[in-house]
């Protein structure tokens, strides 16, 4: 095992956190959660893409930092405008 | 071992771990508005410090490309998304996302009473 992949390993620790975030309390709360949880996987696919030398994981990072993006707002304006 | 391994290690070691204080710190706060200021150094610090350790590692080359368009995304990404959740998250508390009536803003100005009073929720 690499640097890469023992920081990757740990970091994968750092979603419980944000599951914990997510899991409970308000709405608002758990979408705070969610959004760490994006950041921290974009990091983890960076993580593994060099840990394990394959360069796709590099466009996955990409897709979904701009998912998480779309996916993000569209969280917002409903929690905005419907509860 | 050498040098730029080091570096990579020690890049490595200072990204996880501002990405587990921040983690813990949003689990942590109590307040919705403090939990939103652990996701900047995540995207800031961590992402810096990943792509030192990309660059070393890697030289300028279609990994350190992709990483910085990732970290660029990222930088502009969680601007916009931080500001938007805040936003819902004082409308969800106030109504309104402007200053309540009576509330202290910048420059210890009160604004005057009904000046804007809260706003009911579109339907």
């Amino acid at each position: 095992m690499n640097a890469w992949l023992l920081a990757a390993t740990v970091l994968l620790f750092a979603l419980l956190p944000c599951g914990i975030v997510g899991f409970r309390g308000p709405a608002m709360h758990r979408l705070v959660g969610l959004e760490m949880a994006s950041l921290i996987v974009i990091i983890e696919f960076i993580l593994l893409a060099q840990g394990m030398g394959n360069p796709n994981f590099y466009d996955l990072a990409l897709t979904l930092g701009l998912l998480a993006f779309g996916g993000g707002l569209v969280f917002v304006r409903f929690l905005e405008r419907w509860l | 071992m050498s040098a730029p391994t080091i570096a990579v290690e020690v890049s490595l070691a200072v990204a996880v771990l501002v990405a587990w204080i921040c983690c813990l710190g949003l689990w942590l706060m109590e307040d919705f508005f403090d939990k939103l200021h652990f996701m900047a150094p995540v995207t800031t610090v961590s992402m810096f410090f990943v792509l030192l350790a990309v660059v070393i590692e890697t030289g300028w080359g279609q990994a350190t490309v992709k990483t910085i368009l990732v970290l660029v995304i990222m930088l502009l990404i969680n601007a916009v998304l931080t500001h938007a959740t805040a936003r819902a998250g004082r409308i969800e508390e106030h109504g309104q996302w402007q200053p309540c009536s009576g509330e202290k803003v910048s420059g210890d100005e009160k604004i005057p009473a009904l000046q804007n009073p809260p706003r009911e929720k579109s339907a």
